[in-house]
């Protein structure tokens, strides 16, 4: 076993209401690929932080170089040679390389530069890097993959030899994603650890030394990958992807009465940067569920069908073939979205629940083309009690409700559209237990009503208790359609999220 | 019973902004009152409030405008441009009724000018209406030499600034009858609604299929034409077109709102507060001035006013 470069310790981190990390511990080995891998919210990122000095830790502790490490900033972790690459990148586009790399190095006098700093060496690491950028070039003129290359270069000579990469194949071409993995391989001749996070199972097997995975903040297994790789690849990301969701039952599923006769919406062909040539059909009283690792192009399916982004392809809703462009265009057909991001997307947070609720369509609380105070009370008021909201009355601001409360005010929302299309991406992320059922209770019954829903998920738990189909994606297509049933294979789910064929399919 | 019922009002009002702003006028009036008897005469009173009407009325569509996370800075300039155009029409033999009409929708095309550069072609609303604020400015000085406009206009000319209905000054009728309409546009109306949602939450009203857009460019022109009307009844009321009028008007309209307890940011707002935010800025001011203050040291005061508006916005935002 090689050098131990950190060594993680029963490190624990509390936020309010959520345990971020607990008693995670495992060995970081110098001169390694270490690889984090674990759905959003696992822990991953809340670990990068606490190693960087963004958080503190509550319990355990870092040891680095088998000295106790504890950073209260980003100076400091600098400092001990640790440098992180996020994806969003700090540099500056409008400056050249050479003004960026000398950024905040000038040395000067009241703000008077005296001396600009010698960029000799960062100069030539980034040379050996990618001879293709040339120093007077404005940043603006690179691609992402290059302008890593810039921090890269940054780190090393700031003579790093911890750099943790944040996704950096996220926003990359594939001839890009060559040139970084030899950079990666360049520098672990040059004795530099690197941390990497990524989404994408098959860039682990390819440039990982060891893998990590988390899950709900807990530290699931740390292992090498060529242990992983043992009985082949296409097992081993299945290994992976099972220790990364754990245990799947669908114990409360039960099947919703979808009429076949009736399709409610084909999407034929849907196709854009993301998509590709998406088909399917969704039926009345159907929950249909689409699945995937993060950049599957689930999200993408709904914001298409929302008339958010632009694409090719027809969708034909009750049999007339629909033009989506905008989301009035969407709405008008009978389609509601629940956003993904509740704060950002969905509430209104300086307005009341009475106030947010009849917001999609209006014309429910006009009396006479005019806002009904009494109207809109009693709305709020039955959808309070419809879909027991904990609020103290109607006119609650929605910034003081619970993350699943704010759920149900934006699920209202929807729900007053009268739609008879729902697109749910992510309905419950965030939600306690207990509120997660009884969204997928109101989920359930709005199919007993006979409106048809789309769930885009990326727990598979909540897939399986909760679908009549199943739709598999990766990168961007679907690759099966499974009907659900109590006892579906979960492996076979997680082979074909992953990239794998199943069988003769 | 009742007195529940009176409790519970009592307690909703007290944690609202307008009504700690009304105690501050109530005591900025009751001040003035002990020091100077005068300052409550009717005939104060009146005078203060026609002074402070043209602010009032466009500051009623600058406050739907600010709740969407908009502003007009232009309005000054329309106002002068307005009063102009207001003069000249009269002057033409255009009946005053029509020349008022004329210029309400000269106002509304330079609010529809500040709507798409801002809505259409996503200018920052400071660049867009700054620019609209001296291009009629200059338009306005240009086309009269700045001079006054003032021999030979029609008798009815001063009626908007100085007649009265009754025993009501028509500046004041104008006022309650904008103020009037934009609580029940505020608070009755999608246009309202959407004006908060808007400002909000510009993602969530754009998901929630809210055209912002088409909200903030009507917004941009009704605040026009409200300086159009605010022009006319300033001309009539000096009895002239006078292109050197209107110093600093868009910023008593802006902290006018801003004191009433709307954001720069947007999102929340009222007209209630807007009105009683005008008022204070004008007892103060008219208070001064019998006190003797230099309107140079006015300018100063109004400056501390508006900083102390801002840390008040923060302490009311939750």
């Amino acid at each position: 076993m090689a050098e131990v470069i950190i060594d993680v310790k029963r490190l624990a981190k509390r936020f309010p209401g959520v345990d971020a990390l607990t008693d995670i511990s495992f060995q970081i080995r110098k001169n390694a690929v270490h690889c984090l891998v674990g759905e959003n919210g696992a822990g991953k990122s809340t670990f990068i932080k606490i190693l960087t000095g963004v958080y503190q830790a509550d319990e355990g502790e870092l040891l680095l170089n088998g000295k106790v490490f504890k950073p209260k900033n980003i100076r400091e972790s600098r400092k001990a040679g640790i440098t992180a690459i996020y994806q969003e990148l700090n540099v500056v586009d409008d400056l050249t390389v050479e003004q960026n790399l000398s950024l905040g190095k000038e040395k000067h006098r009241w703000g008077v530069v005296q001396k600009m700093p010698d960029l000799g060496k960062v100069a030539s690491i980034l040379k050996d890097l990618d001879p293709r950028i040339q120093l007077n070039q404005k940043v603006a003129t690179l691609s992402v993959a290059q302008k890593q290359v810039i921090e890269i270069a940054k780190a090393i000579s700031s003579d790093a030899n911890i750099i943790v990469m944040d996704e950096p194949t996220a926003a990359i071409s594939e001839e890009e994603v060559r040139r970084l993995f030899e950079i990666i391989q360049t520098l672990k001749q040059q004795r530099v650890t690197v941390i990497y996070i990524s989404h994408r199972l098959s860039e682990i097997f390819e440039i990982g030394d060891d893998v990590t995975v988390f899950r709900d903040g807990k530290m699931i297994n740390t292992l090498a990958v060529e242990e992983l790789n043992h009985n082949g690849r296409s097992q081993a990301s299945v290994e992976l992807v099972k220790m990364m969701l754990g245990k799947v039952v669908a114990e409360h599923y039960t099947p919703n009465e979808i009429d076949y006769q009736i399709k409610v919406l084909e999407a034929q062909n849907l196709t854009n940067n993301t998509l590709k040539n998406v088909t399917f059909d969704l039926y009345k009283g159907e929950i249909l569920g689409f699945y995937g690792l993060v950049g599957s192009g689930k999200t993408e399916i709904a914001r298409v069908l929302y008339g958010l982004d632009p694409f090719t392809g027809r969708v034909v809703i009750k049999g007339k073939e629909c033009r989506l462009g905008r989301v009035h265009d969407a709405i008008k057909a009978g389609i509601t979205m629940i956003p993904e991001e509740r704060r950002a997307e969905g509430i209104f947070g300086l307005l009341s629940i009475r106030e947010n609720i009849p917001i999609m369509k209006m014309s429910n609380v006009l009396k006479n083309k005019i806002i009904s105070r009494f109207k809109e009370r009693n709305l709020a008021q039955s959808y309070i009690q419809k879909l027991r909201m904990v609020a103290r009355d109607e006119e609650q601001g929605v910034s003081f409700l619970s993350g699943g409360n704010q759920q149900k005010v934006v699920i209202s929302k929807c729900l007053n559209s009268q739609s008879s299309i729902f697109l749910m991406d992510e309905p419950t992320r965030g939600v306690d237990v207990g509120a997660k059922e009884e969204i997928h209770n109101i989920i359930r019954g709005l199919s007993k009503e006979g409106c048809s829903i789309i769930v885009f998920s990326s727990e598979l738990p909540e897939i399986v208790n909760l679908c009549d189909r199943i739709v598999l994606m990766y990168e961007g297509e679907i690759r099966k359609v499974l009907k659900n049933h109590k006892n579906i294979d979960s492996e076979e789910i997680m082979h074909i999220i992953t990239g794998g064929k199943w069988g003769a399919s | 019973m009742g007195c529940i019922m009176i409790k519970a009002v009592l307690k909703g009002f007290t944690q609202k902004q307008e009504f700690v702003l009304f105690a501050i006028l109530v005591f900025i009036c009751t001040v003035f009152t002990i020091i100077t008897p005068f300052f409550l005469s009717a005939y104060n009173i009146g005078n203060l409030l026609r002074a402070v009407s043209m602010i009032v009325i466009v500051a009623c569509g600058g406050t739907l405008l600010m709740m969407t996370a908009n502003f007009d800075l232009s309005t000054g300039g329309n106002l002068i441009f307005s009063n102009i155009i207001f003069a000249m029409t009269c002057l033409a033999g255009v009946p005053v009724v029509f020349a008022l009409g004329i210029t309400i929708l000269c106002g509304c095309v330079i609010g529809a000018i500040n709507g798409i550069l801002v809505a259409r072609f996503s200018v920052t609303p400071f660049i867009a209406t700054l620019s609209t604020w001296f291009i009629f400015k200059g338009i306005a000085k240009a086309i009269t030499d700045n001079n006054e406009i003032k021999a030979g206009l029609p008798k009815g000319f001063d009626f908007l600034g100085q007649g009265q209905i009754g025993p009501i000054p028509m500046p004041i009728i104008f006022l309650v009858v904008v103020v009037v309409i934009f609580l029940f546009l505020e608070r009755k109306t999608l246009l309202g609604k959407y004006s908060m949602a808007i400002g909000g939450n510009p993602t969530a009203a754009y998901l929630s299929g809210i055209d912002g857009n088409k909200i903030i460019f009507l917004l941009y022109t009704i605040t026009g034409g409200l300086a159009g009307l605010a022009g006319s009844i300033a001309a009539s009321r000096i009895g002239s077109g006078n292109p050197r009028m209107g110093d600093g008007f868009e910023f008593d309209v802006i902290i006018a709102i801003i004191l009433g307890g709307t954001p720069l940011t947007g999102g929340r707002g009222t007209i209630l507060g807007t009105l009683i935010g005008a008022l204070i800025v004008a007892v103060i001011g008219s208070g001064l001035n019998m006190l003797g203050m230099l309107s140079f040291w006015q300018l100063v005061l109004k400056g501390a006013i508006l900083v102390v508006a801002i840390l008040l916005n923060e302490k009311f935002r939750k």
